[in-house]
């Protein structure tokens, strides 16, 4: 693209204490290896969310799956075993391999551009993260083809049929594989969020104060803040499960004084927090795009961020709202639910105030908008039904039925995956410097709102008429079959819309005859719409000095004094990192690792349990060595000097 | 020009379409009697829980027409109606606190609207009012002995299935829960393996089963609501109370229910009886985990707890016949029967007195058989091929593995609630147990593999239908 303008520096001075052992891949690496030991935060987004799409279209299959078992009375489309793995891969895939990694893929490829930095903190965990992730999926999909198959414990994995003792297959295996598969992804998410974290805090371009930072990105700093608090709630409650399996201890087996209950609260207070994980990014996304499409400024900038933070604190306060009725007392029992309450209003004022940004505003309907305007909507309706669960007696009926499936997938599908949609449909355009067509945007939008609509609101009205979730079956005579059938019939026009926006999504990568799409196709606000498109390796040729909030649109509108500026160019030139192997190399180790403890027990000749660490040792040494070797590679690095025009 | 002629071409057939959707959803709905539906509370507690749902439910189409219809306006108002209009730079304006500040309010005080009626409802939930608390019995329309007579179940869950324990009366029952309409129910939950919960959505909602510890909810019936319906063409009605509450102790329940409520979906509904089922995940048959209430009259709940007391009963079983004895007309004895199979007996009934020495064999004209032939194979049968290591007759059989059978012929429904207690059903399940309800714990549970004599009872004809003899004969 820009290579004629580009000198090059001779690699002298800082390539001294390059390793021997995969030394690091430099300046011109390219094809399969580029992709593999790649540092560059653009790239590793693109990977996550590459990974994620594909994960959402197994989670997507499972989906339907479970659907057409669900037509009619007494299918026998899964046998109930299979069911049960569906909805327990399905739940698992979609959270964890979906959501999360869909909204790391944005804050990864966008979070650096909106606060002018040219990647985050620390690089190559940066890439561990990306790899532990897809070691993740990895581990949780191996399990369909271990003893027992995959996990059918539900993806909160209730103690105690989590337990050896009640496993309906003898040596089922999907539990260890969830198990440590969720530690995985766990460590992928800490390791991003931490780098976040160093990122926004330390990284700002000169005058990007916090108050000045996009949304999208105080989102991105809130999220990983509750990453950090969140996850090591369930870290524990996974050890302790592991523990209980592996070696026979008693956290939660309940018949040697063990405390199932435990297990419910150390995974809710992840679990709740969690739910925010997934929504708050969303709604950075939204609270970018509404301005953008309205021609004016986010109302109540300060509220929408404090309401975001006061959620996210807020979140940690009312896990126990899914335990209403497990028999917690009458003070807790209400204390959670007037808290649960309380928390629709933070959430209020973000709509609020959306409407308020497009208030008196020049709105156009162009695909993202229309996705954050179902986003408003849906997550509307879902966050409405969340206020009806807060009330305990009316969760005495809701809780485990249908009309709780109903809700959350209207948060989790209306709410993130449509707000994710929108993200994709507005920032492709900076990604691959090409325009979505806009028609088949559409069509997709209307597909998956008619869809999703069909699919879920049937299902608050089956649960209120009694269909319990997480069953396989139901019988004649309830009068089930109908509303069921109308949801089917929609998840199959749901899952056609989300196909096509994947096809268009990737298409956008390869498809030279769409539109070029230039710096600032939508006359966007914030300062990664300053750059060229698709942005360039390096991002900011020169470092930005910030001057207001909405950094382009006030280049382009604002008063002269609040341009922004550049910092001169000096003879350095722009410093690049050279790739690396390691961060690849330390997340095969763990990869071992863990394969190495799932298969670790044998049966012996004499009928006695063998214990062989000897793989599991080897998978930890290459991790260890990884990042013994990963701390010793050095700096390396080449330099490029971008011409005195190029952003 | 031609989109018009298009539309005016396809709109008679579309509506018609959608006309035809739009009846066939309103007459599915009429037509069908919810049996688990949370919208047809036939309690105190289920109605409570209705009231703060509706409430709610107002609340949010309040909600979401004015903000819904905020969104809508202000998308209709302020759209860019041309390609010069979307390139305007209109007021840039960053809030307005005096409007955040009242919306805040706004949302602050229709919460509180809901949360009164949330925090007197988990006390109602949760705690059996004082029968003393007069005050209290009058607003929720109790009379002091509904509460103070009040029966207690201890319910146990177990994979698959659920024990109906009740302490008062030293009975134990199993999947089909019957209690008095008129008397509150405090029903004790307890495990003995994963986690269930217990849901009687007309009656209850839902309350947890959790390994370890004991929890508790409780309901009472309304008998008006209970007589009162609607039929198939949709007209409401009244009936008796007996009509509506057929008995349970002599069979009558069962009857009613085989002859007025099909598995379809058109059926008179049974008045008094209640569908419940496990809403925690506890494993593959936990879609099968379902179980009935049964609501009774007075009358008719002390009569079906007599009769099932003295059929589990130690002291009142049938005792081997004792030549030093006289029995009278009308006593029950076991005496060997070579007919039936060697060193077994069965039971032989005075039709008159029976002096000492006047054993069956000598003195057939005093004697009867109780059963038939088959209910007495079939009786054997049960001990032989397995069946009595985990279910208990006429015993309560506590700590049993599988379901108690005590009356096992009044009950309406097999399998924990999946199928109708009929013949058919009962063979069906007798072969194959797997293939009706796939991963239960009387084809997959400890011990039972391919040598087990019930896995043997497949292609028995003989064998399955005279177990179904003796297990419908149990009434």
């Amino acid at each position: 693209m820009a290579t004629e303008s580009i000198k090059y520096a001779a690699p002298d001075t800082e390539t001294k204490l390059e390793t021997k052992v995969f030394p690091r891949p430099g300046q011109h690496t390219s094809g399969i290896v580029d992709w593999l030991t790649t540092i560059d935060h653009k790239k590793i987004g693109m990977m996550y969310g590459l990974t994620a799409l594909f994960f959402l279209l197994i989670g997507g299959v499972e989906a339907l799956l479970i659907r057409s078992q669900l037509w009619s009375h007494n299918m026998d489309v899964l046998t109930n075993r299979q069911y049960n793995q569906m909805f327990t891969m399905h739940g698992t895939t979609m959270v964890f391999l979906v959501i999360m990694p869909l909204s790391a893929a944005f804050f990864n490829y966008l979070m650096p551009l909106q606060i002018g930095a040219r990647d985050v903190a620390f690089p190559r965990m940066n890439a561990l993260s990306l790899w532990c992730f897809v070691a993740g999926g990895l581990i949780l999909n191996l399990s369909w083809f271990f003893t027992g198959g995959s996990p059918a414990i539900g993806w909160f994995g209730y103690a105690p049929l989590t337990d050896t003792r009640f496993a309906e297959v003898i040596g089922d295996m999907g539990p260890d594989f969830w198990i440590f598969s969720l530690q995985m992804l766990g460590l992928a998410s800490l390791l991003a969020s931490f780098n976040f974290i160093t990122t926004i805090i330390n990284m700002r371009a000169p005058g990007m104060t916090m108050m000045r930072m996009p949304v999208f990105t105080w989102m991105t700093l809130i999220v990983s803040f509750l990453i950090i608090l969140a996850f090591p709630a369930i870290t524990i409650a996974l050890v302790e499960l592991m523990f209980d399996r592996t070696y026979d201890t008693n956290f939660y087996d309940f018949l040697e004084g063990g405390k199932p209950h435990l297990w419910q609260h150390l995974f809710w207070i992840f679990g709740h927090p969690e739910v925010y994980i997934l929504i708050l990014p969303a709604m950075g996304i939204v609270s970018e795009v509404i301005p953008v499409f309205s021609r004016k400024p986010l109302f109540g900038y300060g509220l929408i961020i404090f309401s975001g933070a006061i959620i996210g604190f807020m979140g940690f306060a009312v896990w126990s709202h899914h335990m209403f009725t497990t028999g917690m007392g009458v003070v807790a029992t209400s204390a959670f639910s007037i808290l649960t309450m309380l928390i629709a209003i933070p959430t209020g004022i973000k709509i609020f105030n959306w409407i308020g940004t497009m208030w008196g505003g020049r709105i156009r309907f162009d695909t993202p908008m229309l996705f954050a305007l179902g986003f408003i909507t849906m997550f509307m309706i879902g966050g409405f039904t969340g206020i009806m669960h807060s009330s305990v007696p009316i969760d005495a009926q809701h809780q485990d039925s249908y009309f709780v499936v109903a809700h959350f997938h209207y948060v989790l599908i209306g709410g993130a995956l449509f707000g994710l949609f929108c993200g994709f449909y507005f920032w492709i355009p900076k990604m691959s410097g090409r325009m979505l067509n806009e028609s088949l945007g559409k069509l997709v939008f209307t597909l998956m709102f008619i869809g999703f609509n069909l699919t879920f609101f049937p299902m608050h009205y089956l649960g209120m008429i009694g269909q319990p979730r997480r069953t396989h079956s139901y019988n004649e005579g309830h009068g089930f079959e109908t509303w069921n059938q109308i949801a089917t019939i929609g998840s199959a026009i749901l899952g056609v819309g989300i196909a096509i926006g994947i096809f268009q999504f990737i298409n956008a990568f390869f498809n030279k005859k769409l539109k070029p799409a230039g710096k600032n196709p939508w006359d966007a606000r914030t300062l990664e719409w300053t750059l060229s498109s698709p942005v360039r390796e390096y991002n900011f040729a020169r470092n930005p000095i910030i001057k207001s909030r909405d950094q382009a649109w006030e280049n382009n509108y604002g008063a002269k004094e609040n341009h922004s500026e550049k910092e001169p160019l000096d003879d350095h030139g722009v410093h690049m990192p050279d790739r690396s192997w390691y961060p690849l190399l330390t997340a095969f180790g763990l990869f071992v690792l863990v394969i190495g403890m799932l298969f670790h027990a044998s049966i012996g000749p004499a009928g006695e349990l063998v214990r062989d660490y000897t793989v599991a040792i080897c998978g930890g040494t290459i991790a260890i060595f990884g990042i013994i070797m990963w701390s010793l590679e050095g700096p390396a690095g080449y330099h490029l000097f971008p011409k005195e025009n190029e952003e | 020009m031609t989109i018009t002629h298009h539309i005016s071409k396809i709109s008679p057939k579309l509506v018609l379409i959608v006309n035809t959707i739009f009846l066939a959803l309103l007459s599915s709905c009429s037509r069908v009697d919810h049996k688990q539906s949370a919208l047809d509370p036939k309690g105190l507690v289920s109605q409570n829980q209705y009231d703060i749902f509706m409430l709610s439910v107002w609340i949010t189409i309040f909600l979401f027409c004015a903000v819904g219809g905020c969104l809508l306006y202000v998308l209709w108002k302020y759209r860019a109606k041309s390609k010069e209009e979307a390139m305007e730079v209109p007021e840039q304006m960053h809030g307005n606190s005096k409007v955040e500040t009242t919306l805040i309010l706004v949302s602050a005080v229709i919460l509180v609207i809901l949360a009164v009626p949330t925090l007197q409802g988990v006390v109602l939930m949760n705690r059996v009012p004082d029968p003393n608390d007069t005050a209290t019995l009058e607003k929720l329309k109790l009379d002091k002995s509904q509460i103070e007579d009040a029966i207690t179940v201890n319910v146990t869950g177990k994979r698959f299935f659920w024990v109906f324990e009740y302490p008062q009366y030293g009975i134990v029952t199993a999947n089909e829960l019957v209690f008095p309409a008129s008397k509150a129910v405090r029903v004790n939950l307890r495990t003995e393996d994963v986690i269930h919960s217990f849901w009687l959505p007309k009656l209850a909602g839902k309350m947890d089963l959790m390994p370890g510890q004991e929890n508790f909810l409780w309901f009472i019936a309304d008998e008006d609501k209970i007589r009162k319906g609607i039929d198939p063409d949709g007209n409401p009605y009244n009936v008796d109370a007996k009509v509506a509450m057929p008995s349970v102790f002599n069979g009558e329940m069962r009857e009613t229910i085989f002859t007025k409520q099909a598995f379809t979906d058109e059926f008179e509904a049974v008045g008094g009886l209640f569908y419940g089922q496990c809403a925690e995940y506890c494993g593959n048959s936990h879609a099968y985990m379902s179980f009935r209430a049964l609501a009774q009259t007075d009358e008719d709940f002390d009569k079906w707890v007599l009769k099932f007391r003295n059929a589990q009963n130690p002291n009142l079983q049938p005792s081997a016949y004792m030549s030093e004895s006289k029995y009278s007309k009308g006593d029950i004895v076991t005496f060997s029967d070579s007919t039936i199979g060697e060193n077994v007996t069965r039971e032989y009934r005075a039709v008159k007195v029976a002096n000492k020495g006047q054993t069956p064999s000598t003195q057939p004209k005093s004697w009867e058989k109780v059963h038939s032939d088959d209910y007495e194979k079939g009786k054997i049968l049960f001990g032989t091929q397995g069946c009595a290591q985990c279910h208990a007759i006429n015993k309560t059989g506590l700590g049993a593995k599988g379901p108690n059978l005590t009356l096992f012929g009044l009950r309406t429904s097999l399998a924990a609630g999946w199928m109708r207690n009929d013949e058919e059903s009962l063979d069906k399940w007798l072969r194959n147990s797997n293939e009706v309800k796939f991963g239960n714990l009387m084809w997959n549970g400890e011990g039972v593999d391919d040598r087990h004599p019930l896995r043997q009872l497949e292609d028995d004809d003989e064998k399955v239908s005279q177990l179904v003899t003796y297990l419908l004969g149990l009434k």
